[in-house]
């Protein structure tokens, strides 16, 4: 008995071994794909420095080291330093920013000999823990405006330092934020259109204006009617919303003088409908009907303006998106997509064997041991084994948001929550990226993906959920 | 340790995560199980198709020597993706491939990306594919094929060339394929079929060439190698002793119309058409000569026949009945009959079938023409006995093309009725077209017909289908049509006083006693026919021995003058070589290759 009871005062005792056995395997699935990918039948010598799998083999071992003590530092520790932390992080992206190396276009790199690192690897830790911080202060409350503001601005500065650094894709990122600010009960009808923006913001390029208006109408009037369950109101603000755009389209065009496009009309039927709405929402004291409309305008905004929008943005930028889309023909842009499914397509079920898949030997796949390690393990491995890394993904963020929820405080549940979000974003643009569904963006798969200030990051990042969750434990 | 129970957010929020692990593992499961369309596009994406040529059936003469050969080359493709970033020695590889640095530098520029295209049209020797291959460049690569070489670089008409397929030609055959080599000309072109074989092909590992992983989908079929019936020295010499004039040699062995040798002067070395850089200049170059060496004289063209026409005049007049071999006719220097004269050269008269063919009478065959033509018993009004005689003709294989295995050939003419109609409104009868009789007028024969006239002569009435292919590898025998014999209209019997005129005049009192080679009785028949382009072409067709024949030559030199001076020689040293082996009149050869012809008839037009 006395042992039992010192093995829960031990630090080690309370730690989550289900949790820790699958970073176990996360990571060595990514030192036998990072092997496959980079392994030379004919080298010289199997253990050799420059190889690449070797090398991933070293961080890993300081990853861990570094992780055991982390397990070791007190938790509050971390509360105390966030917004230090954070603080560093911003100076270290600057400094990026102004000194730092490009690599692939992105100046997003610092080099300290023949180590490199990724500023925004390490910087997402601090912005993680400055957030936590923040949701956990006493004056913080999720449906106050004001507070919102405050996380939105804790995240858009990182995020225009990488713009400006040309690494977005890393940047976005902060984006999946939303996943734990839903969790911790950011009105739910806000959410749904944010994502819906962004999503319009891609189908703008696939599809005309007048049928994503129409959507648009749709999805904000269903959003409303199922916030307020105000159901009959609904159907009929948008069915004499139609008739009167309709009806007005048939008169108009009636007329031999004028001749509009219906896009037009319905347009400016709907604007001038958001006065009556407007009327309807005081009238009625539904608050949250006032952020439908404004979001509504701006979505509506985006929709015709968002070639303009587009030319903001960075040309590989451009390029990546239009390449998601379909929108261009020039083969070498789609050119790593289209090999990375090929690859993973024919792995079929069981995969070409280890060390066997001709894509990734011939090198047809580029960035095959880092972005694109995907494709080695859908290559090698097949369904089966593709199968099982998602699962294994699926349950280890399932474990993160399973520490959270057991988190006493608020900071310790956000930062858990944070790095679940991290690592569920991560793995839906990576994967979904390698198979053709998400636009290319170069960012790694978590713990798999070659790359040593990656993996390092991801490791500090998670064993200071494993610290939060194994002290909660402890103290219990 | 646990709460009781999930918030709905909590549970919420796993739902969206298993959501997107949902759509990734479907959407995964989707392109890895149900669409195989990437298996192809995967193998697609690091095998190439590499054809195997396969090497072209060589040729041999009749005695088992090579006549045209291969030579391992070869072809060099780039894909530009593979090429190195940093770049390579542009000079030296432009220098190897032998394309000027510029055009290899913008072919490069203009190439597909991935997709593997020719560098140049020209294939690369062995030692230059080694000197690249050293350099060890990304990009390149180079395939196995072979081209053409001669041992002995003649018979360049004869064996035609090699060049690439033309856009026409594949979509007509669609056996043939961008870069395959096809015959142009000659035997080339004429056995095609069997010297080309069969193109193999092999899914090669782009990036692991020498695997074992090559899958070979089809082997190459070598082509079939040809013996042909050319004997090679007597083609050499041929070739030798026509330098420096125009005209055609043929000769046919007798007894199964096999070709011995077939020169058509002037030739041109079969090496300088071998497909390579040089071809264009050269084939350029032939095709500007006036003397237009690329025409093969021997089988395309038509030359009046001249006296030598005289032994079918004769034979026609034995088979119609009109004339016996004593029969006696007089020669006053020439037939005279109204308006109408043709001159000869003084010689006995009156005389005989015999002496009229070995001395060669113009009035003799004359009277004889005209008794064909003009036969009352047989034949109402002359016109009817032309189409007579026109038949006899044509079965000795005149005015129609002899179906032989050599592509080409011409008909050579003969006037048809139709066309005396034309010209002479009708009016027109035996003396009208009296120069027939002595090969002479409108008739155009080429000098394979005349070979295998000397052939029918030798055989007593019949010839073999002259052919130029004794054996094909793999093949019992040729086609039928070769091994039967084909007669003409007049009857065996009538052609020994030919045979024995034709001696005479080589033996004994004619005008080819230059011809005379101890032992063999050769027969011969001169020619010299007259043209209104300048001097007379000198022609001699012949055969020896007098009995069972070995070999029937037709020597046909443009403007060489008079029968015995030029063509004579040239064919009695033919024969001499042939029929003995050696020459024993270097002297001959000697006054054979000093006699040049100035051709002013084919000087360059302005």
């Amino acid at each position: 008995m006395e042992y039992g009871h010192k093995r829960k005062e031990s630090l080690f005792g309370s730690v989550d071994w289900v949790a820790l056995l699958l970073y176990l395997l996360l990571v060595a699935v990514g030192v036998v794909a990072v092997f496959s990918a980079s392994w030379v039948e004919d080298s010289e010598n199997f253990f050799a420095f420059s190889h690449n799998y070797i090398k991933q083999v070293v961080w890993l071992g300081i990853s861990l080291v570094i992780g055991v003590v982390i397990m070791l530092l007190d938790r509050s520790l971390w509360h105390k330093i966030a917004y230090y932390l954070y603080a560093v992080a911003l100076l270290a992206l600057v400094a990026t920013l102004l000194f730092g190396r490009t690599v692939n276009g992105a100046k997003a790199w610092f080099e300290f000999g023949p180590i490199r690192l990724q500023t925004m690897e390490f910087a997402k830790i601090a912005i993680a823990l400055a957030t936590a911080r923040l949701m956990s202060e006493y004056s913080f409350s999720i449906s106050s405006f004001k507070s919102l503001v405050k996380v939105a601005l804790l995240l858009l500065v990182p995020l225009a330092i990488t713009y400006l650094q040309n690494d977005t894709g890393s940047g976005l990122v902060l984006c999946s934020f939303i996943f734990m600010l839903y969790r911790e009960g950011l009105n739910k009808w806000l959410c749904i259109p944010i994502i819906f923006i962004a999503a319009l913001f891609l189908l703008s390029f696939l599809y005309s204006p007048t049928i994503l208006l129409v959507a648009l109408i749709f999805v904000f009037t269903l959003s409303e009617m199922f916030a307020n369950r105000n159901w009959r109101h609904g159907v009929i603000y948008i069915a004499s919303l139609f008739l009167t755009s309709s009806m007005l389209f048939l008169v108009l065009n009636a007329l031999p003088v004028v001749s509009v496009d219906y896009y037009i009309i319905l347009l400016s039927t709907t604007l001038l409908s958001m006065v009556g709405v407007c009327v309807y929402a005081y009238r009625t004291r539904l608050r949250n009907i006032y952020i439908m409309v404004l979001l509504f305008v701006v979505s509506v905004m985006i929709t015709p303006t968002s070639n303009a929008m587009f030319n903001v943005m960075k040309p590989h930028q451009q390029n990546r998106i239009k390449t998601f889309l379909g929108i261009t023909d020039d083969a070498s842009l789609n050119y790593n997509v289209r090999q990375s499914k090929i690859a993973i397509g024919s792995g079929g079920f069981f995969g070409k064997g280890y060390l066997q898949g001709s894509h990734i030997r011939y090198g047809l796949v580029p960035e095959k041991h880092t972005d694109f390690i995907f494709c080695t393990i859908g290559e090698e491995f097949g369904f089966l084994g593709a199968f099982v890394v998602l699962m294994l993904l699926l349950a280890f963020i399932f474990r993160l948001m399973r520490m959270g929820d057991n988190q006493r405080e608020t900071f310790g549940r956000v930062y858990c929550y944070i790095v679940a979000s991290i690592l569920l974003f991560h793995t839906l643009i990576n994967v979904g990226m390698t198979i053709g569904i998400v636009p290319v963006m170069g960012i790694p798969l978590p713990l798999i993906s070659y790359g040593g200030s990656s993996l390092l990051a991801f490791s500090i990042m998670i064993f200071i959920a494993f610290a939060f969750d194994a002290q909660t434990n402890r103290v219990d | 340790m646990r709460e009781g129970g999930l918030s709905p957010r909590a549970l919420v929020a796993r739902i969206i995560v298993i959501f997107i692990f949902a759509v990734l593992a479907l959407r995964l499961g989707y392109i890895q199980l149900v669409d195989d369309r990437y298996n192809e596009l995967s193998d697609r994406n690091y095998l190439r198709n590499v054809v195997l040529y396969p090497p072209r059936g060589e040729i041999y003469d009749r005695n088992g020597e090579l006549l045209a050969q291969n030579r391992l080359c070869y072809d060099v493709t780039i894909v530009r993706k593979d090429m190195p970033k940093s770049g390579f020695d542009t000079t030296r590889v432009s220098n190897l491939v032998g394309m000027s640095r510029e055009a290899l530098v913008k072919k490069i520029k203009q190439s597909p990306y991935r997709r593997e295209s020719r560098l140049t049209r020209y294939p690369i020797t062995v030692e230059q594919k080694l000197l690249l291959d050293e350099m060890n460049i990304g990009g390149f690569y180079t395939s196995q094929r072979t081209v053409r070489q001669y041992p002995r670089k003649i018979g360049g008409n004869l064996l035609g060339s090699i060049n690439e397929v033309t856009k026409a030609k594949i979509e007509k055959d669609d056996s043939y394929a961008v870069g395959d080599y096809i015959g142009m000309e000659g035997l080339e072109l004429a056995y095609e079929d069997v010297l080309r074989g069969e193109k193999g092909l092999v899914l090669q590992d782009i990036y692991a060439p020498q695997a074992e992983r090559n899958t070979i989908l089809k082997e190459p079929v070598a082509g079939k190698s040809i013996v042909c019936t050319i004997d090679a020295e007597l083609q050499q010499l041929a070739e030798e002793l026509m330098e420096d004039k125009v005209g055609a040699v043929v000769a046919i062995e007798p007894s199964t119309g096999e070709i011995l040798t077939m020169v058509s002067s002037p030739t041109f070395n079969p090496d300088e058409l071998v497909i390579g850089r040089e071809r264009g200049n050269n084939y350029a170059k032939e095709i500007q000569n006036p003397r237009m060496p690329l025409w093969n004289r021997a089988v395309k063209s038509r030359y009046p026949p001249g006296s030598t026409f005289k032994l079918v005049t004769g034979l026609i007049g034995m088979q119609e009945g009109v004339l016996r071999p004593h029969y006696m006719y007089p020669c006053n220097m020439g037939y005279h009959l109204g308006g109408e004269h043709i001159g000869c050269h003084e010689h006995r008269s009156p005389l005989g079938l015999h002496y009229a063919i070995a001395t060669s009478c113009n009035a003799y065959f004359c009277y004889v023409f005209r008794n064909i033509l003009e036969n009352k018993r047989e034949y109402e009004i002359t016109k009817d006995g032309f189409e007579a005689w026109r038949d006899y003709v044509l079965s000795f294989g005149f005015g129609r093309k002899l179906d032989s295995d050599f592509l080409g050939e011409g008909a050579g003419y003969i006037p048809t009725r139709e066309f005396y109609d034309k010209r002479y409104r009708k009016s027109w009868n035996a003396l009208t077209i009296l120069s027939l009789s002595i090969g002479q007028g409108e008739l155009g024969c080429t000098p394979l017909q005349m070979a295998n006239l000397a052939a029918i002569v030798a055989n007593r009435g019949y010839y073999y289908i002259p052919h130029i292919v004794r054996e094909i590898e793999g093949q019992d025998s040729l086609d039928a049509r070769f091994y039967q014999k084909q007669y003409t209209k007049v009857d065996t019997k009538h052609f020994e006083p030919i045979v024995e005129g034709m001696w005479r005049g080589v033996n004994k009192d004619g005008t080819c006693q230059g011809a005379y080679l101890k032992g063999f009785d050769v027969c011969g028949k001169t020619g010299t026919a007259q043209n209104s382009k300048g001097e007379d072409h000198s022609t001699f067709i012949s055969f020896a021995p007098r009995n069972n024949p070995k070999i029937a030559i037709v020597v046909y030199v443009e403007h060489g003058g008079f029968g015995a001076e030029m063509a004579v020689p040239i064919a009695s040293l033919i024969e001499e070589k042939y029929l003995t082996d050696t020459i024993k009149r270097p002297h001959l050869v000697e006054y054979v290759k000093g006699h040049k012809i100035a051709y002013p008839m084919y000087r360059k037009k302005r």
